[in-house]
């Protein structure tokens, strides 16, 4: 599956919030100053409207000034009589005057020359001038004259010094132009009046001007350096006078220069919420980012996930944890069964397990269900496609949190059929070990370094008797032979220096329950530091039958030794004895051939003749020699001793008759031994014959014939009261071939030899006893 | 100086043959013959004649046998070999009579059967 991540524009997201919050700034600030511009334009109206209360005020002042001047002016003019005479200007101008702060001065001024004045010394010269005839003033005077009404001229610079308003109050007489009465208001007296200063205080400033009714320029009467600016201006319109008050703003900027801190907050809250709704745009946008960057991580994670799973050497997959059925499998999971994903995914995983480890998997499935185990591992049989079985362990762990739905889980298989067959192999070493060791005839012990026993094997009790044993209690020299504890101590020694290494062939004899001793073939091997062995391990073999055959081959040998020694002898013997024979003869044939008397050459034929005989002797009594040794399947039968003796005495009746011997037989009846026939008649006849012939010439002779048993074996004793034999002088030889120890002529030292062989074939012994001038006994004694 | 010889077997038909090859041999001025070492032991003690020359003796024979003779002798003549030569004469010799003959080393030598009137000769010349 292609998992393609969206990548935003990041320029986008970062520029949106800066962007609104700039505007929000704009705005803030739009609204900020348009608000501080209402601000303003209130600020202005206030003091536009302060202006023109001020205005109003000074208007009001300057119109009661006026009109004081104009009453006093009236009042004067009324005053006035037909004639154009005024009597009593000198009591009324000064009550006029003094009584009127607004009123400077009063004049009458018929036919416009200043008649009279009062106060008269600061208006003198004034007085007797014409100001209908002075062209720069006559003109507000005709105006006057025109409107028929008062007229306030000036502010002038009077005659008589100062500048002043002069309020000029036509008087008509009888319709005709009489002249005026004129009030002198001084200009500062004017100013002062209309209380501007006071009302203006330091915000305003005021002008006072007038259109020049000759230049019609606008003159400015008040000296003030000010700019007039008319737009920050008030202007009050006095039509009495056609002049114009100002009044201006001392600062006019000073209602903006006010806002300018509150611009500057408004500034910065607007920076500052715009800043703030920049940042707080920007968190979402941040989070939004985290969020996708996030994604992104998830994204590489699954991907990760996504490769772990498919190409983990592990086999994994994701089973549906209430159906059982197989949802994803990895690659070396398919290749574990031999299935392909697709195959896999129509598969229940009960399906696949060996139906004997079913019942432990679901009972471990169910406790992950109910959240009583987290995971679980389990070895347990699959059976691939093939139909094999594999040996796997498997990990599980829920894709479910605690306490949510069951809905899937995630499984890890590994293939152990390897250390499982490894672990059966192990076991079935084992088991077969360990029935070697319990089946086999040697004992197997484990005994530690004190003694103690800690394993013996069944075989004790079959080859010792013992049920157990306890070295501990009685030692283990107790129950060795004697004569083996110093080889057995060396070979502990031996052991206990060659940890390991096995002390083999250590032969010695051990006492069964029994208390019989057997000889055993004992191995020791110091596995004292082996973990699980930790003692000597003792295997003892019973070799008291291949000990006992050894002994017997031992004796074998020894008899074979000897036979081959006695073989040996015999051919020497023999060859002596013919050689003898054959030089004598080629010693007669050498001295006939050089005698020359026929006498003895005759003597010599004779004595070839006799050598002749010899020699025939000789080869017979070999040949009955060898017949016994050769002839190994001489037949051996039942046979009653004391039946041949009888036989062998019947023999030899003339001899005993002759030499008058007494023969004394005490044999049993039941005396059955296993022998040849014609060996016991020859052995009976030998031994009797050497009885007879070596009798003591002083003694009658006397053979007794002796049967009994000696443990189990029949023993045949014949004894004479012969010559007797010296065996301290020929011992053994007695029984050699051609040993003859008489002087006897006849004796050819081949009798005894051939008896001894017979009873030997037969498996008997035969011993001798002799004393000279005693006799001799020989003692035979019957397989 | 005279030549004797003493010869020691119970072989009768050698005892035949060996007189009538000494006789031919002529180196010896006396000769004595025995078929019993005993009866030749008893002479050599008893009898004042000198010891001989050459002694030829047999091993096998009853009652004494070469060996015992010898060792009688010996008691009798520390000085024996000094004047008397010894040879063992046998037609063969078994092994444990070959081991016998290193127990005397004053032995002159082994002879073997048969002799010829050449040998005794040869044995009448080594002896001057």
């Amino acid at each position: 599956m292609a998992h393609t991540i969206e990548n935003p524009t990041s320029s986008n997201a970062k520029r949106r919030p800066l962007l609104i919050g700039f505007l929000a700034f704009l705005l803030l600030l739009l609204a900020g100053f348009f608000m501080l511009w209402q601000r303003y334009q209130i600020l202005l109206d206030d003091r536009q409207s302060e202006m023109s209360a001020i205005i109003d005020v000074a208007e009001q002042n300057i119109d009661q000034s006026l009109k004081y001047s104009y009453s006093a002016a009236l009042s004067l003019a009324l005053q006035i009589d037909e004639d154009g005479d005024i009597e009593n200007f000198d009591e009324v101008a000064p009550q006029l005057v003094d009584n009127n702060p607004n009123i400077d001065a009063i004049q009458i001024v018929p036919g416009g020359v200043i008649t009279k004045v009062y106060p008269l010394e600061e208006n003198k010269d004034a007085l007797n001038y014409n100001i209908l005839k002075d062209s720069t003033r006559n003109g507000e005077a005709f105006k006057a004259i025109e409107r028929k009404q008062m007229f306030f001229a000036g502010p002038l610079e009077l005659k008589q010094g100062g500048l002043a308003i002069v309020g000029r109050l036509p008087v008509f007489k009888k319709n005709e132009f009489w002249g005026f009465v004129a009030v002198l208001i001084e200009f500062d007296n004017l100013i002062d009046q209309s209380g501007l200063e006071e009302l203006a205080g330091d915000q305003y400033h005021f002008q006072f001007s007038k259109i020049n009714p000759l230049t019609k320029k606008e003159e400015f009467f008040l000296k003030k350096d000010h700019k007039l600016d008319k737009s920050y201006s008030e202007e009050l319109v006095l039509p009495d006078g056609g002049w114009k008050i100002y009044i201006i703003p001392v600062d006019p900027q000073k209602a903006f220069y006010t806002l300018i801190p509150v611009a500057i907050m408004i500034l910065v809250i607007s920076g500052a919420i715009g800043w703030i709704i920049y940042n707080t745009l920007k968190q979402p946008a941040k989070l939004q980012q985290l969020v996708k960057e996030q994604a992104g991580e998830l994204a590489k994670s699954e991907l990760h996930f996504r490769t772990i799973f498919n190409q983990a050497a592990i086999g994994m997959a994701r089973v549906d944890s209430k159906s059982g059925m197989i949802l994803e499998a990895n690659k070396k999971f398919q290749d574990l069964l031999g299935y392909s994903e697709e195959e896999l995914k129509q598969k229940d995983y009960k399906v696949i397990s060996h139906p004997d480890d079913l019942s432990e998997n679901t009972q471990l499935m169910q406790k992950l269900s109910r959240d009583e185990i987290r995971e679980y591992s389990l070895e347990k049989r699959l059976q691939r496609s093939d139909g094999r079985l594999i040996w796997v362990r498997i990990n599980v762990s829920p894709l479910w949190e605690v306490g949510e739905e069951v809905s899937s889980h995630i499984a890890l298989v590994e293939d152990i059929s390897a250390r499982i067959l490894v672990k059966q192999k192990l076991i079935d070493n084992e088991n077969r070990f360990r029935s070697l060791v319990e089946n086999s005839n040697e004992i197997i012990l484990i005994v530690d370094d004190l003694n103690n026993v800690k394993y013996y094997s069944p075989s004790l009790a079959k080859i010792s008797k013992y049920e157990e044993i306890d070295f501990a209690a009685n030692g283990v020299l107790y129950y060795t032979h004697p004569d083996d504890h110093d080889l057995l101590r060396l070979k502990v020694e031996k052991a206990y220096q060659n940890p390991g290494t096995p002390i083999t062939d250590i032969i010695l004899r051990v006492k069964n329950a029994e208390n019989n001793w057997f000889w055993v073939n004992a191995t020791l091997t110091n596995m004292l530091k082996v973990d699980n062995v930790n003692g000597f391990v003792v295997n003892l073999r019973d070799i008291t039958g291949k000990k006992e055959a050894e002994m017997n081959l031992v004796k074998s040998y020894e008899l074979v030794m000897e036979q081959n020694k006695r073989l040996l002898n015999f051919a020497y013997i023999v060859s002596h004895n013919l050689r003898s024979h054959s030089s004598n003869m080629s010693s007669i044939l050498e001295l006939y051939d050089t005698e020359e008397s026929q006498e003895e050459k005759d003597s010599y034929v004779k004595l070839l003749n006799k050598v002749s005989r010899n020699l025939d002797q000789s080869l017979h009594d070999l040949n009955e020699v060898v017949s016994i040794n050769t002839n190994l399947d001489i037949k051996a039968e039942v046979i009653n001793v004391a039946e041949f003796v009888d036989q062998a005495l019947d023999v030899l009746s003339l001899q005993i008759k002759t030499k008058d011997a007494k023969i004394i037989k005490d044999l049993p009846v039941d005396m059955q031994v296993n022998f040849n026939a014609a060996y016991m008649e020859s052995v009976l006849l030998n031994f009797l014959t050497n009885a007879l012939r070596y009798s003591h010439p002083q003694r009658t002779p006397v053979i007794e014939l002796r049967g009994y048993k000696e443990e189990d074996n029949w023993i045949l004793e014949i004894r004479d009261n012969g010559i007797g034999i010296d065996l301290d002088k020929h011992g053994e030889k007695v029984f050699g071939l051609y040993k003859t120890f008489s002087e006897r002529k006849d004796a050819r030292g081949v009798g005894l030899f051939i008896t001894k062989n017979q009873i030997n074939a037969m498996g008997g012994t035969v011993k001798i006893e002799s004393k000279p001038e005693v006799g001799t006994s020989f003692k035979v004694r019957f397989k | 100086m005279k030549k004797s010889i003493y010869v020691i077997d119970d072989d009768e038909i050698y005892q035949r043959i060996i007189k009538k090859l000494v006789a031919r041999a002529d180196v010896f001025q006396q000769a004595s013959f025995y078929m019993n070492a005993r009866k030749a032991l008893h002479d050599l003690n008893f009898t004042n004649s000198e010891m001989p020359s050459v002694i030829l003796l047999d091993i096998n024979m009853p009652v004494m046998d070469g060996w015992q003779f010898l060792k009688e002798l010996e008691k009798s003549f520390p000085n024996l070999y000094t004047q008397t030569k010894i040879f063992i004469v046998s037609s063969s010799i078994a092994y444990s009579d070959k081991e016998k003959i290193n127990e005397f080393p004053m032995l002159s030598g082994f002879l073997s059967k048969p002799l010829s009137v050449e040998k005794l000769r040869e044995i009448g010349e080594y002896i001057k």
